[in-house]
């Protein structure tokens, strides 16, 4: 639900949502959706490359989470940040496997020049890249899309324990924190004339160590700072209020859920089910399975994968 | 009269530190009414306060000696949720109480805490933030806001829990003067309203001396004086000294009474219009012994 | 002799409760958490996205935090270490979510063992003597770091994301890739700021306070 209803006192609702990974339109369709559906999703994305190995299907995955930025109207630009990511991963996990393929005599070495590399344990890391990929961008996704409101409201909803939810939340936001207050250290290096270009790598090195002296200090100012507001504000771990009452939650009645939620978190849920009965039962997300280790195989004469 | 705090041969020292913060303290102040602190920097106003809303020795550690008792109960055997339903603090810094990602759930944290029901914390939600004119600001993160918007957001949150004392740590020393003028205008109502104790420190005399009903001088941890504004000020070169500075129309109106323009007994104002009056009476007088 | 030693370990020993000394948990330390969490998560998302070698970076300061935050505030500071991986993983993208979970072990290990050898030891968190330093390097960054990458890359072949014939190659990049860091971060933050968290009331000389 989006929260910009009518307020007392005026009314004037902020165009874009803050969420954990940028900003989201406050009419994306996401917000159409209970912070417990969309916490699902992402278990969803995030778990069920795990019964797949197909690369596929994993890759149909990643295509399918893209299409939901896309249709929740994220700005796609910030995928960017995770390219050295995406390459990195493919770098490392390719070399290993081209310089250390294991010594397995069913393996079939292909000769590219100088270079042998053994199909079977290229293509297994080939669909593990695949996998990886389907569950970082369902990651991506979530977090891409939802606030550290949404996710609190979701657990909370879930019954997590108000102490671990509080925790949670109030981890995302000192992580904000952190960093603003390191922007804070590094503009007024710069308001001293501090170059950083002029500085040499070594000292570039040296002048970000130190910047965590005093972002330590000051993270422990704040820590007495907010556990005084706490204690002001009668703040217990326990959850319970006085007479062992527990602590009413306003923010959760501002959500709820609705037929629609509950449908798609039916539909996902009977997914998750079936892909994990269709692998652990009859092994149909298997590579042997996978059209382009299928063709692969009868390209190098290897018949039917087994 | 009910006393809302009485304080008690407090002293207090600060772990690591040599000397007394607050040294013999003896302090009661009356229900529903308003008590400004003033003093320089140092001199144990916020440790005061802090003494009284529990964070002395809560909070702190330290060494503790004497008895704070609110409503004739003694602060440190009460938990912090018995006290934060009895006393509510608006810190000097606002950024510093903030505990929540939206002003909305800022406000309701405290309601939360303290045990009110959903249907009453919509109410005291929408009372305070009708009183502090925040209605648009509830969506957004505290952090992201102006000074002044701050301020009032963190005074919203302490009247949403509705303590019957109600302290607050230099509330507009962050922000600019239209946004001072709109706290004090708000400790106004409060005052006028009548129904709460109210415990101020404040730098900014000028505004402060006209709603108190006893000004309380802090210095080097001690109370050096206390007052009605109507008589605080009666040795004011003293007051001065310990870095304290009265409002002008106060310093005027003694100047004109030392310099025989108005008679000894003639109560020093503290607002502006009383001031008036009082330099009326001065030259009609003048004019009548002419 | 003997209470000479013991006058000089009183004079040293951080750890020691004094008398009548009362030590609780309190809301300090939830919060301590919370931000220690947070600070982990801002340094390994950065240490994972500025040097990554697939799914280990080649400098990953985020286990400097895990075991400086263990010594300091014991419990609390062993949650966050294995809570803010959680996170900073999924937004860097090392790491999903179920590798993350998986990790926890090796991530708790990352972070305990460190507070465990300063309280057995007694050792100065603000690294004062030559056995501080030792403690530290061996007990607070080598070994904890050898755990967690023998661990980390136990759960990378058990998902499948690395072949066994490349066990090796990932348990050495792991071990680095957090030592280095951890040595001369650990040292530094440990250095100065350990002073002024001795001082503060989250520091906990015990587990929980």
């Amino acid at each position: 639900m989006a929260t910009s209803a009518e307020a007392p006192g005026g009314v004037r609702a902020a165009k874009l949502r803050k969420t954990l990974l940028g900003y989201v339109p406050i009419e994306s369709p996401f917000y159409r959706y209970h912070p417990v559906t969309r916490l699902i999703m992402f278990v969803f994305f995030g778990v069920v490359p795990i019964f797949i190995d197909m690369p596929e299907i994993n890759f149909a995955l990643v295509v399918c989470t893209i299409l939901l930025l896309v249709w929740g109207q994220a700005d796609l630009k910030r995928l960017r940040i995770y390219m050295p990511m995406i390459v990195t991963i493919a770098i490392f996990m390719f070399l290993v496997v081209i310089l250390a393929p294991g010594n397995d005599p069913t393996f079939t070495p292909i000769h590219i020049g100088p270079l042998t590399i053994y199909y079977q344990p290229v293509y297994f890391t080939f669909a593990s890249y695949w996998r990886l990929m389907a569950m970082l961008f369902g990651t991506i996704l979530y977090f891409s899309t939802n606030r550290e409101r949404d996710m609190l409201v979701a657990l909370r909803s879930l019954k997590l324990p108000f102490l671990a939810s509080y925790v949670v939340g109030f981890s995302i936001r000192a992580a904000g924190m952190f960093m603003e207050d390191f922007n804070t250290i590094r503009e007024a290096e710069q308001a001293r004339g501090l170059d950083k270009s002029a500085l040499k790598l070594g000292d570039q090195v040296k002048l970000y160590v130190m910047y965590l002296v005093p972002l330590f200090s000051i993270a422990l100012r704040r820590a007495d700072e907010i556990s005084h507001a706490l204690f002001a504000r009668g703040y217990n771990f326990t959850g319970r209020v006085g007479h062992g009452n527990k602590r009413s939650d306003y923010i959760l009645t501002q959500y709820t859920m609705t037929g629609m939620d509950w449908l798609v978190i039916a539909v996902l849920m009977t997914l998750f089910v079936g892909a994990a009965v269709a692998e652990y039962g009859f092994g149909a997300f298997r590579l042997p399975h996978s059209p382009i280790n299928i063709l692969l195989h009868h390209l190098l004469g290897l018949g039917w994968p087994s | 009269m009910t006393n809302a705090v009485v304080i008690k041969d407090l002293e207090w020292k600060y772990e690591h530190t040599t000397q007394f913060a607050l040294r013999g303290i003896n302090l009661e102040i009356p229900e529903n009414t308003f008590l400004g602190i003033v003093g320089a920097n140092e001199q144990g106003k916020t440790t005061l306060i802090n003494s009284i809303c529990g964070l002395i020795p809560h909070s702190f550690n330290g060494v503790y000696r004497g008895s704070v008792e609110i409503y004739g109960s003694p602060v440190l055997k009460m938990s912090g949720l018995e006290i934060a339903t009895q006393v509510g603090l608006v810190f000097a810094d606002p950024e510093a109480q903030f505990t929540a990602m939206t002003v909305e759930e800022e406000l309701v944290f405290g309601l939360e805490n303290t045990g009110y029901d959903l249907g009453k914390i919509k109410e005291r939600l929408d009372w305070a933030v009708g009183v502090t004119m925040i209605g648009d600001l509830l969506d957004k993160s505290p952090y992201d806001i102006s000074g002044g918007q701050k301020q009032r957001m963190a005074i919203a949150c302490v009247l949403a829990m509705n303590p019957p004392i109600i302290i607050m740590d230099e509330p507009t020393s962050m922000i600019d003067p239209l946004g001072k003028q709109f706290i004090f205008d708000i400790l106004r109502k409060l005052k006028d309203a009548g129904d709460r104790t109210i415990i101020v420190v404040e730098h900014n005399i000028e505004q402060l001396a006209p709603l108190a009903d006893q000004l309380l001088l802090m210095q080097d941890g001690q109370i050096a004086r206390m007052a009605p504004p109507a008589h605080f000020f009666d040795d004011l070169p003293n007051i001065v000294g310990s870095g304290v500075y009265p409002p002008e129309v106060t310093s005027f109106a003694y100047w004109l009474k030392q310099s025989g323009y108005v008679p000894p007994e003639q109560v020093l104002p503290n607002r502006f219009d009383e001031g008036v009056t009082l330099m009326q009476d001065a030259l009609r007088n003048a004019r009548d012994n002419r | 002799m003997a209470s000479m030693a013991s006058t000089a370990s009183t004079q040293t020993n951080v750890w020691a409760i004094e008398p009548g000394e009362i030590r609780k948990p309190g809301i300090i330390h939830v919060v301590i958490l919370a931000l220690f969490t947070g600070i982990g998560i801002v340094v390994g998302t950065f240490g994972s996205l500025a040097v990554p070698i697939g799914f280990v970076s080649a400098f990953w300061p985020g286990q400097a935090v895990q075991s400086i935050g263990s010594i300091w505030f014991g419990g609390w500071g062993a949650i966050a270490s294995f809570l803010f991986p959680l996170i900073s993983n999924s937004l860097s993208g090392s790491a999903p979510l179920p590798v993350s979970i998986a990790y926890i072990p090796g991530n708790l290990a990352q972070g305990i063992i460190a507070a465990i050898a300063f309280r057995i030891f007694k050792s100065d968190p603000s690294l004062r003597t030559s056995k501080d330093w030792i403690v530290w390097i061996l007990l607070g960054a080598i070994l904890p770091n050898a755990i967690g990458a023998i661990w980390g890359t136990g759960v990378l072949l058990a998902f499948g994301l690395v072949t066994s014939a490349a066990a090796l190659t990932t348990v050495l990049g792991w071990f680095i890739g957090n030592s280095i860091p951890s040595i001369i971060l650990g040292s530094i933050i440990l250095k100065f700021v350990s002073p002024l968290v001795l001082r503060s009331k989250a520091f906990c000389k015990g587990w929980w306070a």
